[in-house]
């Protein structure tokens, strides 16, 4: 029997063929893979550090499908457990965020402390309880691995996972060019910010680094750009990063990073006037050095397989993917923003932020709205492949670029040119690593899916 | 990519009030009936996507704010220094939105969803002055989107500021406060 998941991703290079078939984003069993191994299988990002400040603050969050709390005991440790009580399985933690000592479950009053411990059995001298129930754990049930990076919090609810390091790998120095923008680090700004799409996860995930639809898709934002730009008289409104004195310019250099752990990162050159960084870019050089500054300011995209996306470019901003159902995803956005910023910048980070990257702005809707117009295409059934990871295939190469090796990294395969060459074959790494955890024989139990899904054979109506 | 969707009368935003904006003899506010007419009107203008008469409701340096939640019933308290689902310091922000939904393309924008406004209890929240007044009211939108056929409706409350200007009693100020924060898919100015 081949193997389900391979099938889905025709990867020849010596052919010049890479592609991905549709199956991939419509087909429930995949999906149900995906949760498995991705979601409830590997490390995922749950939470910044920076939500949880004090003793005893909790949020609640998923991961892939299960209910998490994730809590700061009364030293400072940070911990993530199933958030569901251990006696009759209801959610314990039941708001968004908080700040307590003691979490007690609302149904029979069990009560749990900060770091997950069982802190009171409601009349247990009284119950009559068997020694072999004394012999269990009644403690919140911890996730299987639980690390941070960098203030980044990671999980896993599989205990058979590579160090957090090692999964993070390179992508590691993208998050050192988040953190490092000021001494002090960085912090989410309060405001939440979330929506929902009707279309696969993975839409989401290439999206953020593919180059190819920025112009034809936000014609619209890059339109006002230029209205704002010859109307002198507008004070209302900050200069966005690419609305540079004489108008937009989008013919500069890009390329692009894959790492073999599926993450990605696609980088543009682009006017670094109107950058928030800026002003400070002498500071910068001479606490990052010159490479990482100039780096700073590019227009970064880095995709942290399968859930966490960085983008640098309007502004800072951190999205979290959920996935929901094959056609239903849910995006949280989060406006990251240099601790200790002054007044103006953070100013103009927010009006930035907001233009582009919420779902009520004048950017991101057009994306979202795209990738529900590609769910609605997947339909047409027939149709098995798709032709969206060809381009740059005769420019990409495998290991470090002279960029790469300017940032002292390694990935699996680097590439770089003019904007339009806006450069597919970063979907490559990231789908490598799809098919190779969906596929891996990992003795979980989870079957890979053995039966034929969608028709992938033509046939004559 | 050259196709203009919004229909309705297109021109500079002062040029086209809609007919019964609501007068008070000088030195005298609103009343709460004449108040509420104001609202009522900006919500057919929107439904009826007659934008110009939409934004002629609006002083030329109107605030139009739409907080974020911080938390489960705690709003964003200062757009400077906290995130907004929708800030613009003054109209000519809300006309880039017009201006992009005309441009043809967004495609965030086409087809335009039919909406239906409801505005209702709507009541001073402050006493009322000669020349400004503050209202509180609850609102809905239902919205229709045509791409599937299918309905759904934000809700929440709005928050106005109407003052009298050269042309006469307008919009200085309106925040918008949206309940039900998990967007499906995008939010724009016509659908809150």
């Amino acid at each position: 029997m081949p193997d389900p998941i391979a099938r889905l991703i025709d990867d020849r290079p010596g052919d010049g063929v890479f592609r991905v078939h549709r199956d991939a984003f419509r087909d429930p069993d995949v999906f149900a893979l995906e949760m498995a191994r991705l979601f409830e299988g590997g490390w995922v990002f749950v939470a910044h550090a920076s939500q949880l400040p004090a003793p005893h603050d909790y949020l609640t969050t998923t991961i892939g499908r299960q209910p998490v709390v994730v809590m700061r005991d009364a030293r400072g440790s940070l911990g993530a457990f199933l958030n569901s009580c251990r006696h009759k399985g209801a959610v314990v933690c039941h708001h968004a965020r908080g700040n307590r000592k003691l979490q007690v479950c609302r149904y029979h009053g069990w009560s749990y402390d900060s770091a997950g411990r069982n802190a009171m059995i409601k009349a247990r001298a009284e119950g009559a309880y068997a020694p072999a129930f004394d012999a269990d754990s009644h403690d919140l049930l911890p996730v299987a691995r639980f690390a941070q990076y960098r203030g980044f919090l990671f999980a896993s609810l599989s205990p058979d996972v590579p160090s957090l390091e090692a999964h993070l790998g390179d992508a590691r120095v993208f998050i050192d060019l988040v953190v490092d923008q000021s001494e002090h680090g960085i912090e989410l700004v309060p405001g939440d910010v979330r929506y929902t799409y009707r279309g696969n996860w993975k839409l989401q995930l290439e999206n953020s680094i593919d180059a190819y639809h920025f112009t034809s898709t936000h014609p619209s934002y890059l339109g006002l750009l230029d209205r704002r730009a010859q109307a002198k008289e507008r004070d209302d409104v900050p200069a966005a990063v690419w609305q540079s004195a004489g108008g937009r310019q989008v013919d500069d250099a890009m390329g692009s990073f894959g790492f073999a752990q599926g993450h990605a990162m696609v980088w543009t050159t682009s006017p670094v006037e109107r950058h928030p960084l800026f002003p400070r870019l002498r500071e910068l050089q001479a606490r990052v050095g010159p490479v990482r500054a100039d780096w700073m300011l590019r227009t970064r995209q880095l995709d942290v397989f399968p859930n966490l996306q960085i983008a640098s470019n309007a502004a800072l901003q951190m999205r979290v993917i959920r996935p929901l159902a094959p056609d239903l995803t849910e995006v949280s956005s989060y406006c990251l923003a240099p601790v200790g910023e002054d007044a103006p910048a953070r100013r103009q980070r927010l009006r930035q932020y907001e233009d582009f990257f919420n779902p009520s702005g004048l950017a991101t809707p057009d994306d979202t709205v795209s990738y529900e117009d590609c769910q609605r295409g997947f339909e047409a059934g027939r149709i098995e492949w798709l032709q969206g990871a060809a381009r740059g295939m005769t420019r990409v190469g495998p290991g470090a670029d002279a960029h790469a090796r300017e940032l002292g990294i390694e990935p699996a395969q680097s590439t770089h040119g003019a904007f339009a060459m806006a450069d597919e074959t970063v979907f490559h790494a990231l789908y490598r690593a799809w098919r190779r955890r969906l596929s891996a024989d990992m003795g979980d139990g989870v079957a890979a899916p053995t039966t034929p899904t969608t028709p992938t054979t033509p046939t004559t109506p | 990519m050259s196709e203009t969707r919004a229909p309705g009368p297109r021109g500079p935003s002062d040029a086209a009030p809609p007919f019964g904006i609501p007068t008070s003899p000088a030195g005298q506010p609103l009343a709460l009936a004449d108040a509420t007419q104001l609202l009522h009107l900006e919500a057919h203008s929107l439904d009826l996507q007659r934008w110009d008469e939409w934004l002629s409701l609006y002083h030329s340096d109107a605030r139009f704010w739409m907080p974020a939640w911080t938390d489960e019933h705690l709003l964003s308290r200062s757009p400077d220094e906290e995130l907004s689902l929708m800030y613009c310091a003054a109209r000519a922000g809300l006309e880039d939105r017009v201006w992009r939904v005309r441009s043809g393309l967004s495609v965030a924008s086409m087809p335009l969803p039919r909406t239906t406004h409801v505005v209702a209890n709507t009541v001073f929240a402050a006493p009322p002055d000669a020349d400004r007044v503050e209202l509180r009211s609850a609102w809905t939108c239902h919205v229709y989107e045509l791409k599937r056929r299918e309905h759904h409706a934000f809700f929440g409350r709005y928050e106005h500021v109407l003052t009298r200007g050269q042309a006469g009693w307008r919009i200085a100020a309106k925040t918008v406060v949206l309940m039900n924060d998990r967007i499906p898919t995008m939010l724009d100015f016509y659908c809150v």
